[in-house]
């Protein structure tokens, strides 16, 4: 059953008083008890302080961030502004400003630069950001095929199970397997697009979203219909402001044309890391603390209110309209978004074929493999190498994560990067699980000591990939794979 | 329903949890509250994966098994990682679970943890002495769903700050709390405690 949830009764009572929170829990239906959990779990609903804050992602942290830090109250998570390290935010009363190069623009209406944005498939070369734009460059094909019944749910379930497409959040699951799970489930069932993108060093998601909302839409949709959804929800990162307006406008204007064939919604999202685990979302949707669910059951069988629920990253969904468009193009160079920054001359999102070598993905931005220290490839949630040769695909040796790539320059001190990674897992880390909370602050202490024994990077490994979810089963990998790149140095 | 535990053919009846099945420790498990899942140290190897044994159910030609060396790894650090962030004072068990898993928490070197957060002595009849909490929700589930449906209990904070708390951080006697008692009943640290000895 659809109840009103909790965290939007929140939002709108901000700031919070106590008789906000009772109110928002009687509206809600929850007891107080629930509603104050979850008021003590999200920053927001906490005291946010005014003042100055540097972006803490692995840019900031290769460039020092102790002199980044001067004139500062203190760290914000990662933003997605790799790309444009160091970046600020500001908090002045009830608004967030971004601060770029000495400028600075309100979340409400900051965007990725357009220019970071280079290939042809996933990101036009032109911003679609109106439904003309979008439909002149060929969209929305598929969607009408839909509506006039050309297109069935099995021909798209087919086609994606073709493409081969793979889930692009991270997990690389077959999608057609979970949209298929859901499609078999009893109605009412639901979709969700996962645009919580906050993995360090990643910001594609961002910039579709921001850039391209008619796109990830229209994927979305054909989602929702081929798995018979009642509704489309679009989870989107409580930060990215600008993104939320246009994807409003651009469901406002599909409704207009006719063509939102799923009632669509979109829903800000918790603003934390572990929102992106799809069960951890769906509980912030229900109105809990944004805590990963025990598995099985899985959210295909039993997801948001207990209904088949398919949760799909951004990129993925994206994917479908490209996939229907062309079976035969997209196999022969299925394309894959990376979020490469750090110490190349053009950082940015490069649209490559997946199997692009990392160094030739590195050299498309203006990088130079051989006077690299190492890269961090996938993010928090990924490994430092120097595998240069190293294909760009799913299920090889390295994790690909959702695509980011941080480049090192020979004067960068990984440990401080790393420190970087260390202290966002166990800022980041819910607490509900053991190994998790204590694995990473153990972790951070034995980084910021700078601890090179093996033995015990063993253990810290075998106890964290007992955690309850990818968060802390991933923890560690940044970890062990610096000493294996120092190891081979 | 036939699976095979450690090597050996085993027969289960339908719906058994592995932890009837296998030997090894547990800590956030509470039939009652139905707390399962959290602690991780019942983790058993299910056909290649980990899976908590209090939270998975046998069936018909699973391959378990409960006492790798990864496994071994994992229940020894965990009780280390434990005794270094946390009061242990008052749970004998777990004390004698570290003794018997040859824990060497100084291995680790200093780590910051929550021994110490001040008791909290808000009502005549039990204490809540964070300082020894492992934060394993017993409580709040006991409190709650699993037993009370009374909801006088709540969490706050994240990661290693998590720990129970009341509704608005009231003092109990300001809250929905009956004082039945059963949060001081399957507390297995010590820091729900009676004030008074019955
Ligand atoms: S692994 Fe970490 S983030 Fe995941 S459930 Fe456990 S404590 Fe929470
Ligand atoms: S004593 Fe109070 S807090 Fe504890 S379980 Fe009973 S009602 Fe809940
Ligand atoms: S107070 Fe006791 S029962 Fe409650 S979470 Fe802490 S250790 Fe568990
Ligand atoms: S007893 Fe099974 S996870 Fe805690």
């Amino acid at each position: 059953m659809e109840k009103p949830g909790l965290l939007p009764l929140l939002d709108a009572r901000l700031p919070l008083t106590e008789e906000g929170v009772a109110e928002a829990a009687r509206l809600a239906g929850v007891s107080l008890a629930q509603a104050w959990g979850v008021v003590r779990y999200y920053p927001r609903y906490g005291e946010v302080r005014e003042g100055r804050y540097l972006v803490d992602d692995p840019v900031a942290r290769a460039r020092g961030i102790g002199s980044l830090l001067e004139g500062t109250v203190g760290t914000h998570p990662p933003l997605g502004l790799e790309a444009l390290a160091p970046a600020y935010v500001r908090v002045e009363g009830e608004e967030r400003w971004v601060e770029v190069g000495g400028r600075a623009e309100p979340f409400a209406t900051f965007r990725l630069p357009f220019a970071l944005g280079h290939g042809r498939k996933l990101l036009p070369p032109e911003p679609t950001d109106t439904l003309e734009a979008y439909r002149a460059q060929g969209g929305l094909r598929a969607l009408e095929a839909a509506r006039k019944g050309d297109l069935t749910p099995e021909a798209l379930l087919k086609a994606v199970e073709e493409a081969g497409l793979l889930g692009r959040g991270g997990a690389a699951f077959p999608t057609h397997l979970k949209l298929r799970a859901v499609a078999r489930g009893e109605a009412p069932r639901y979709l969700v697009a996962n645009g919580d993108e906050s993995e360090p060093g990643n910001f594609k998601d961002r910039f579709l979203l921001e850039h391209h909302p008619f796109l990830v839409l229209e994927g979305a949709l054909l989602a929702g219909f081929a798995v018979g959804a009642s509704r489309v929800y679009l989870y989107i990162r409580e930060e990215f402001q600008a993104a939320i307006r246009g994807l409003k406008e651009a469901i406002g204007a599909l409704e207009e044309a006719g063509l939102l064939l799923v009632p669509t919604e979109v829903f800000q999202s918790g603003g934390l890391y572990i929102c992106g685990e799809e069960t951890a979302l769906l509980e912030s949707m229900e109105g809990r603390r944004a805590e990963p669910r025990l598995k099985p059951p899985f959210p295909v069988e039993k997801g948001l209110w207990g209904r088949p629920t398919a949760v799909q990253n951004v990129e993925t969904l994206a994917a479908i309209p490209r996939i229907l468009e062309g079976l035969e193009a997209w196999r022969r160079e299925e394309p894959k978004l990376f979020s490469i920054s750090g110490d190349v001359a053009a950082p940015g999102l490069y649209e490559l074929p997946l199997g692009t070598p990392l160094g030739e993905a590195l050299r498309r931005a203006g990088g130079e493999p051989e006077g690299l220290k190492a890269v961090l490839l996938g993010g928090a949630a990924g490994v430092f190498t120097r595998d240069f040769a190293f294909p760009l695909r799913y299920r090889e040796r390295l994790p690909l994560g959702a695509g980011a790539v941080v480049a090192f320059g020979e004067g960068v001190d990984l440990w401080a990067v790393l420190e970087g990674l260390a202290h966002f897992f166990q800022e980041e880390s819910c607490g509900k699980c053991f190994p998790c909370p204590l694995g990473t602050t153990v972790q951070l202490a034995l980084v910021q000591r700078r601890v090179r024994d093996a033995r015990l990077v063993e253990d810290l490994a075998s106890t964290l990939k007992g955690s309850l979810c990818g968060l802390g089963q991933s923890a560690y990998w940044a970890y062990r794979s610096l000493l294996e790149v120092e190891g081979a140095a | 329903m036939r699976l095979k535990v450690d090597g050996k053919e085993m027969e289960a009846r339908e719906g058994a949890l592995l932890l009837e099945l296998v030997q090894v420790p547990t800590l956030c498990h509470h039939p009652h509250t139905e707390t399962r899942g959290l602690c991780r140290l019942c983790l058993v190897e299910v056909d290649g994966r980990l899976s908590p044994a209090c939270a998975t159910e046998a069936r018909e030609g699973m391959e378990v098994w409960s006492d790798t060396p990864g496994l071994r790894a994992l229940r020894k650090t965990l009780l280390e990682w434990l005794l270094l962030t946390t009061d242990l004072s008052l749970a004998p068990e777990l004390q004698a679970l570290a003794l018997a898993l040859e824990a060497e928490p100084g291995r680790w070197g200093e780590v910051p943890g929550r021994k110490g957060r001040e008791a909290i002595e808000d009502n005549p009849f039990f204490l809540r002495d964070y300082a020894k909490c492992v934060n394993c929700r017993r409580c709040v589930d006991a409190c709650g769903d699993g037993i009370m449906g009374v909801y006088a209990l709540t969490l706050t904070g994240r990661g290693l700050l998590a720990h129970p708390t009341t509704p608005l951080d009231r003092p109990l006697p300001e809250t929905p709390c009956v004082f039945c008692g059963n949060c001081v009943q399957v507390c297995p640290t010590g820091a729900l405690r009676p004030l008074t000895e019955v």
